[in-house]
């Protein structure tokens, strides 16, 4: 713990340096970066990409801090720490918390707007590395405070082998979801001691799988405004029976999400839908037992349906003029195509960056693992991860709690949903 | 030696100078902290805010009326009601068992202890493994003891029993240590005593010797294997994070929600002040009834 | 206390009875440990494999511990768990002692009052001052150190309690012989009483190490960097990281937890024992 002494001297002598003649000072001072993301599994990418980038700009050094075990408890721990002012430098915030992180650090003044960042850049940077949907996905209000590091949308992973035996195409997974009902309960009735299907929104760690099993009807869980909840409708509706038919038609048992995974990987199940971000870690559980396919996600309304993108954005929040230069280089080198291939190449994710699937980068590795196609396939289907506001952990947890009871048939589809609408609907009044 | 003597007043000066730190920790660590609860619980706090008002009682009022609140301290003293007795008598049968063991005795006394000293974060992970429905061991030795498919993690009417369990496996060991300490202290005359008043067998001699010289231990045990299982905190977090279905989901994890995740600082002091309510209970209880009757060598 | 006699077929009985309940329960102690230290050393693709074969083809516990050691923040956050515990202990003891000594052999001024608040608190877990003294800390941007760590562990009525009761049963006449010698009370008790006590020292001790090695609470609350991680955390940590995927090191990992506390205990088991008997918790 430093004392008020040294920090004064310490502050005087960096303003000191930073007015002297030549005050090149800031750019040659060595500068730490405090960054700070979710999932301790991301470390895999995290890290090579902070040597990368610490090779490029020798006089910047990544520290990162206590990882956070998901996207929720990394927003509580920012909101917590704009607070308490103990912000880090930059970090990665998931999409569907974006909105929220934004408007109450804006308020603050404790976030930096990345508009005209980018637009220094140049006039043709933005549009020859990001797509203007990608790019859509890190504004908040028209202002760009997020630039996209990692986007993926859901996919589903199978079991040819059940698949087959079932009498399916492995090559040709359903693109409906009568056609992935009517599969697994195939795979139920031809390997009894199996799952078909495990759609696990009972346990998974956020509401991105529920929400995708509405956006996916070309239904919304809000309204535009993000003011009123609109997943009571028909397409709602469509979800949550679907939800129940997996479980009352498919062989679904309601168990935690990592035990799903660990199922699927010794050939207990026959179709997960997951986050692409695991497809290394899946193959790996995998390892020899068959040979592990994805697909995209199906999609009923090919017209306004689509998929929430999950992933993050790096989020500048240094204060001190050296540091948000420092940032910004660390932000635009993440969002780069040599980091997004790194990342990519790690964990599946879709690059966010348009010249990252050229040949140089990642051209190769699509040829040599073509399960990671099916995210990138899904690239013109990403709709925004939607955002309840401040009660949204409470949120989650709430309808977590009513999904697994519609799953589990301890009340109906229609009242499940409609109390769900319900909560939802107070909970976000009284946040 | 009259009180107002010189030796006297020296007496009391050391007195007060050596349990000055102490004094000051408590009142920092434990009075502070308690009136700032009881002043935030009647307030809207949220962490950080800038404005604060007065609620009264709204808190609390909001905190009966709250079905997850409701349910959380259901399933606490669900939990509590099922480990305390299994803990407590289990700890005393264990040590009466061991007690009488001549050769055997440390490697029991050791064995049973373990579960104590170890990391409960670290063994709830194996407990997970071991627990798990498709490749734990559980499952297989259930199914050959004949007890069909049973998910004891995942099943809303099991969860919170398979955390009371681990609970038990955990705090066993303690309270047999410390029964064992409170049977070597009885004199070995008292049951040649009994013997000679015609009480030779163990129940016997159980009931009008062991039992009534275990008292202020069996008290000692019941109070802080009380206080463990309200804590129940680890296995809730590492298992089961409240799942499923709110099932496991107990007073202190919600207090933990609301007051460190949700930020309601004042809801959640209103909640503290519950929990604090039901263990001054048991404290006050304790000090009536064990201090008078702890015996010195 | 076994009664002397000679062999009587029901104690035979008796005593087979006892060993076959002790030795159940003994299994399922033992059993998670066990389970863990065979898992560590399985590889990967034999983690999930046959339940009842306790031997795996290859042995694998290099690349699991040391996967465990290496890829994680392990050794940091038990080199934390070290100082945290440390620290912790050197405060209670220098508070704790002379204030036990003082509420057990010392008349002076709220003598009885302050033992009242002892006992008040020594049903007041950390879970109910947490709240308060975090946001006092958020104030005083002491969050995620040392400090924060320790702090609210400074305060051990159950130390107070356990050293009065030991403290109580020192012979009056050597205290009385001591000052009549010309020793001072301070004197008296890092000399003279502290040495007698010195089993429930050790006992307390015991506790209080293996209590805040264990802690998971107050450190999830508090920690927010890696590098203030405590030993609960950086298991927590690892687990997170792995979902499954290498339950080897992830058994190897809490074997390298839970170790520490483990051999400590055996080392120190029987001034344990007779720290806890001799204190009077009878």
């Amino acid at each position: 713990m430093l004392t008020r002494k040294q920090l004064l001297t310490g502050t005087g002598a960096a303003a000191l340096a930073a007015t002297l003649p030549g005050g090149r000072a800031e750019a040659q001072a060595p500068v730490t970066l405090d960054v700070v993301h979710a999932y301790p599994s991301f470390a895999r990418f995290f890290a090579p990409i902070a040597e990368e980038f610490t090779k490029a700009h020798p006089n910047i050094r990544i520290a990162f801090r206590q990882i956070m075990p998901n996207y929720d408890e990394l927003h509580q721990s920012l909101l917590r720490g704009a607070l308490t002012n103990q912000l880090p430098d930059v970090t990665f915030s998931g999409f569907n918390r974006l909105p929220e992180l934004a408007r109450t650090l804006a308020a603050r003044n404790q976030i930096v707007d990345l508009g005209p960042l980018i637009a220094a850049e140049g006039a043709t940077w933005a549009a020859e590395n990001f797509s203007p949907r990608m790019l859509a996905l890190g504004k908040v209000d028209g202002r760009q405070f997020g630039m996209p590091f990692n986007a993926s949308s859901p996919i589903a992973y199978y079991n040819p082998e059940l698949v087959a035996r079932a009498g399916g195409n492995p090559d040709a997974f359903p693109d409906s979801w009568e056609g992935v009902i009517a599969l697994a309960a195939r795979i139920k009735q031809t390997t009894p001691s199996a799952m078909g299907v495990s759609y696990y929104i009972n346990s998974f760690d956020s509401d991105w799988l529920w929400q995708a099993l509405v956006q996916q009807g070309g239904g919304r869980m809000l309204s535009p405004d993000g003011k009123i909840v609109t997943f009571g409708d028909a397409a709602g509706l469509a979800a949550v029976r679907l939800a129940r038919r997996f479980v009352a038609e498919c062989g679904m048992e309601l168990i935690g999400a990592d035990q799903n995974r660990q199922q699927f990987a010794t050939g207990g199940i026959g179709i997960i839908f997951d986050s692409p971000a695991r497809l290394a870690v899946i193959t790996g559980l995998v390892g020899g037992r068959f040979p592990l396919r994805t697909s995209p996600f199906p999609i009923t309304d090919k017209q306004n349906g689509g998929v929430p993108t999950g992933g993050n954005a790096a989020v500048i929040m240094a204060r001190d003029e050296a540091k948000r230069r420092a940032a910004w280089e660390y932000v635009k080198f993440s969002g780069g195509p040599l980091a997004q291939k790194i990342a990519v190449e790690m964990t599946g994710y879709l690059p966010t960056n348009l010249r990252a699937t050229g040949p140089e980068f990642l051209g190769s590795f699509y040829q040599q693992n073509p399960n990671a196609r099916a995210a990138a396939a899904q690239a013109d289907r990403s709709l925004p991860w939607e955002d309840y506001g401040a009660n949204g952990p409470r949120i989650h947890r709430a309808q977590q709690e009513l999904l697994t009871s519609i799953m589990r048939a301890d009340i109906t589809p229609e009242a499940g949903l409609a109390r769900m609408v319900e909560q939802t609907t107070a909970l976000m009044r009284s946040a | 030696m009259s009180a107002h003597s010189p030796q006297a007043r020296m007496e009391a000066r050391w007195g007060a100078m050596f349990a000055a730190p102490a004094l000051l920790l408590i009142l920092t660590i434990l009075l502070a902290p308690v009136a700032v609860l009881i002043a935030l619980s009647v307030t809207d706090y949220r962490l950080g805010a800038i404005a604060v008002r007065l609620v009264g009682l709204d808190n609390y009022a909001a905190m009966l009326a709250d079905p997850v609140f409701q349910r959380s301290l259901r399933n606490t003293l669900l939990y509590v009601a099922f480990v305390l007795p299994a803990a407590v008598f289990g700890g005393l049968g264990i040590a009466l068992l061991v007690h009488a063991r001549i050769r055997t005795r440390t490697v029991y006394e050791v064995i049973y202890f373990l579960p104590v000293t170890s990391t409960l974060v670290a063994m709830a992970t194996v407990w997970q493994f071991m627990l798990h429905p498709a490749l734990g061991p559980v499952t297989p030795l259930a199914l050959s003891l004949g007890f069909g498919r049973i998910d004891l993690l995942n099943d809303p009417d099991l969860a919170l029993a398979t955390l009371a369990l681990i609970g038990i496996w955990q705090l066993i060991g303690f309270n047999m240590v410390l029964f064992l300490a409170g049977l070597s202290a009885i004199p070995r005359e008292l049951y040649e005593a009994a013997a000679l008043d015609g009480a030779r067998y163990g129940a016997d001699r159980f009931l009008r010797v062991t039992w009534p010289m275990l008292g202020p231990t069996t008290m000692f045990v019941t109070v802080t294997s009380t206080v463990t299982a309200f804590k129940v905190f680890d296995t809730v977090v590492v298992l089961t994070r409240g799942g499923p279905l709110g099932s496991t989901e107990t007073l202190l994890y919600i207090l933990y929600l609301e007051g460190f995740q949700y930020f309601r600082m004042g809801y959640a002091a209103a909640m503290t002040v519950v929990l604090l309510v039901f263990l001054a209970g048991l404290s006050i209880l304790q000090a009536r009834v064990i201090e008078p009757r702890v015996h010195y060598a | 206390m076994r009664e002397s006699g000679g062999v009587r077929p029901g104690r035979v009985l008796g005593g087979i009875a006892a060993h076959a309940v002790l030795a159940t329960g003994a299994v399922v102690m033992l059993a998670p440990f066990a389970w863990m230290l065979l898992t560590s050393i399985r590889p990967p693709e034999e983690v999930f494999g046959a339940v009842f074969d306790p031997i795996p083809s290859r042995f694998a516990g290099l690349e699991n511990y040391g996967q465990a050691l290496g890829a994680s923040n392990l050794p940091r956050a038990m080199l934390n768990g070290v100082i945290v515990c440390c620290g912790i202990l050197a405060v209670q003891l220098l508070t704790a002692i002379p204030a036990a000594y003082a509420l057990a052999r010392l008349r002076f001024r709220g003598r009885e009052p302050l033992f009242g608040l002892v006992l008040f608190g020594l049903c007041i877990p950390i879970q109910v001052p947490a709240l308060p003294l975090y946001i006092a800390l958020a104030d005083l941007r002491l969050l995620d150190t040392y400090f924060a760590l320790m702090m609210p562990f400074f305060l051990t009525v159950f130390g107070l309690f356990l050293f009065r009761q030991s403290f109580r049963t020192y012979p009056e006449e050597i205290l009385q012989a001591a000052r009549l010698d010309g020793m001072s009370e301070f004197e008296i008790v890092w000399r003279l009483a502290t040495p007698a006590a010195l089993p429930a020292i050790a006992a307390f001790s015991v506790f209080s190490v293996v209590a805040h090695w264990n802690d998971l609470y107050w450190p999830l609350i508090v920690v927010t960097s890696s590098e203030r991680a405590t030993p609960a955390l950086g298991i927590l940590a690892f687990r997170d990281a792995e979902t499954g995927g290498n339950y080897g090191a992830l058994m190897a990992a809490a074997a390298l937890i839970t170790g520490p506390m483990i051999a400590g205990f055996l080392l120190a088991r029987r001034a344990f024992v007779r720290g806890i008997t001799m204190t009077g918790v009878r």
